[in-house]
């Protein structure tokens, strides 16, 4: 096969058409554009999510009055809960300092006695702080006797992990709109090339060219298409993410800072958007280019 | 050579050729008469192999209608010459480059596609229009260079599909005297017209179509 020959006709195509071309170009951008967003929103939500996992703490509230003897009872079975990585006893003093603490008063000349319950602060392993199994270690916790009550934000984590779901649904189905739109857009001025071409198409098949010789040209001119698009997306998410850090603080645009590969992945989307909508019309259109 | 045997041929249920047979030998000049539309184009088709029959056997060569596979066409075609009425020529590539192309999309190589090209050019007298255009050329001249781009790959048979139809007497006498001068060093000639005087001046064989058959006949 003549390489120079089918590069140079690939090029050619391109030049041709340049509305056509520049109008998937742009769809092949955008789409890729959206993919990268809801990728860097994805990876930050579940990195935030994990960080606040990390610090999910359970907190037991023990009954009042309570010996010594049934708080060590209370301990042990606790520590034998399943997921259960540490406990710390506080009693009720240490509640009234950790009281002043977070609020600058005194409980006691709030109130003439103590009402805060001793407790147990309870740290989990950490594959038991997804939410689900998280749940689990509380419901066993708060059947054991001695315990008045449990508490454990987990609404905040469902929260969180019900809107990345929705997020990443969301942004996978604009994703496959947009990409399904651009390649089709890679597939109609592929038509296009093919049409302009049909004289040139008819003379190589009569004079005996391979079907791989006459197709090439069309796959490249949609695969330089495609990594166009993907190069332009990986600008404007540069250019995108440059101007929001400057506007953000600096801890919250330490969220925007994404991998290289990331922008090597949106060209290689770009290319394999390309390739697939050239492939949809050179099969198509070119066997329907008859001879005479 | 080429050998058609029992063809038939339909379009959406209308024969155009009825269990037809004939034979073409190596170096053979052959006239194909009958009016227009009656399937002279679709006989050469069948030997170019852009159709199959719907029964029968074509033999091109070493290439057998029955067993030959989509990928093997090209090749076959690279053995034949083919040669239009409306010449199919690229117009934005001048008469050097139109007849190089066979070539390039052969992937020959570059010092023998000159070499084979100021041979041919020679061969249909346009050596010294090499670097003209189409569109500058008159029809016998574009028909030459048809012809030309048809003898480049050195094909075994030149299949010429009213290859006068748009000229006047004149030039179509020029590019019969062509069609001569390569068939006397050996290349077969399949000439469809329905040029009559053409095909007496041309003293060939001659096979006519009619009714869906094909017989040959003495004389016109």
């Amino acid at each position: 096969m003549n390489l120079i020959y089918i590069l140079k006709e690939g090029y050619s195509g391109f030049k041709r058409a340049k509305l056509a071309a520049a109008a998937s170009v742009i769809t092949i951008s955008i789409s890729l554009l959206l993919v990268g967003l809801f990728l860097i929103v994805s990876l930050n939500t579940s990195r935030i999510i994990s960080l606040i996992e990390d610090k999910v703490e359970i907190e037991a509230f023990l009954q009042e009055p309570i010996t010594k003897n049934q708080i060590n009872e209370v301990q042990k079975s606790i520590l034998f809960t399943p997921g259960v990585d540490s406990v710390q006893f506080i009693s009720k003093e240490e509640a009234a300092q950790i009281f002043r603490q977070d609020f600058g008063e005194d409980i006691y000349s709030v109130l003439d006695f103590n009402p805060l319950p001793p407790s147990f602060k309870i740290s989990l392993k950490d594959h038991y702080k997804k939410t689900e199994l998280a749940s689990r270690v509380v419901e066993s916790i708060r059947s054991i006797k001695g315990v008045e009550e449990v508490a454990y934000r987990k609404e905040l984590i469902d929260f969180l992990e019900k809107r990345t779901l929705l997020l990443n649904i969301i942004g996978l189905v604009v994703g496959i709109i947009f990409g399904v739109s651009a390649i089709f857009l890679v597939a109609n001025t592929i038509r296009l090339a093919i049409y302009s071409k049909r004289k040139i198409i008819q003379t190589m098949k009569l004079v005996g060219a391979t079907k791989w010789f006459i197709r090439t040209p069309f796959l490249l001119e949609g695969i330089l298409q495609g990594i166009l698009g993907g190069i332009f997306s990986a600008i404007m998410l540069w250019v995108v993410i440059f101007f929001t850090s400057q506007w953000l603080t600096a801890e919250l645009s330490e969220f925007l800072k994404i991998d290289f590969s990331l922008y090597l992945i949106l060209a290689l989307m770009g290319a394999v958007f390309g390739l697939v909508g050239s492939i949809i019309s050179v099969r198509r259109f070119i066997s329907q280019t008859i001879v005479k | 050579m080429i050998t058609l045997k029992n063809v038939t041929l339909s379009f959406n249920a209308q024969p155009i050729l009825s269990n037809i047979s004939m034979h073409i030998n190596s170096g053979e000049f052959v006239s194909l008469i009958g009016e227009s539309g009656i399937g002279k184009t679709t006989l050469l088709r069948l030997i170019y192999m852009d159709l199959l029959p719907n029964s029968g056997m074509v033999t091109v060569g070493k290439y057998n209608s029955l067993v030959i596979k989509q990928r093997e066409i090209p090749y076959l075609r690279r053995t034949l010459g083919v040669v239009f009425q409306d010449f199919k020529l690229l117009e934005d590539r001048n008469v050097f480059e139109n007849v190089a192309f066979p070539l390039h999309v052969t992937g020959v190589k570059r010092h023998e596609i000159q070499r084979r090209i100021v041979r041919v050019l020679a061969e249909v007298g346009l050596s010294h229009k090499r670097g003209a255009m189409p569109n500058e050329l008159s029809g016998g001249e574009q028909q030459r260079v048809v012809i030309a781009r048809a003898l480049v790959n050195e094909p075994f048979i030149l299949l010429a599909d009213e290859p006068t139809g748009n000229l006047d007497p004149a030039l179509a006498n020029e590019i019969l005297d062509v069609l001569l001068q390569i068939n006397s060093r050996g290349t077969a000639v399949l000439l469809a017209t329905h040029n009559y005087d053409l095909v007496r001046r041309s003293g060939s064989r001659i096979l006519q179509i009619k009714d869906t058959k094909i017989k040959e006949i003495e004389s016109i």
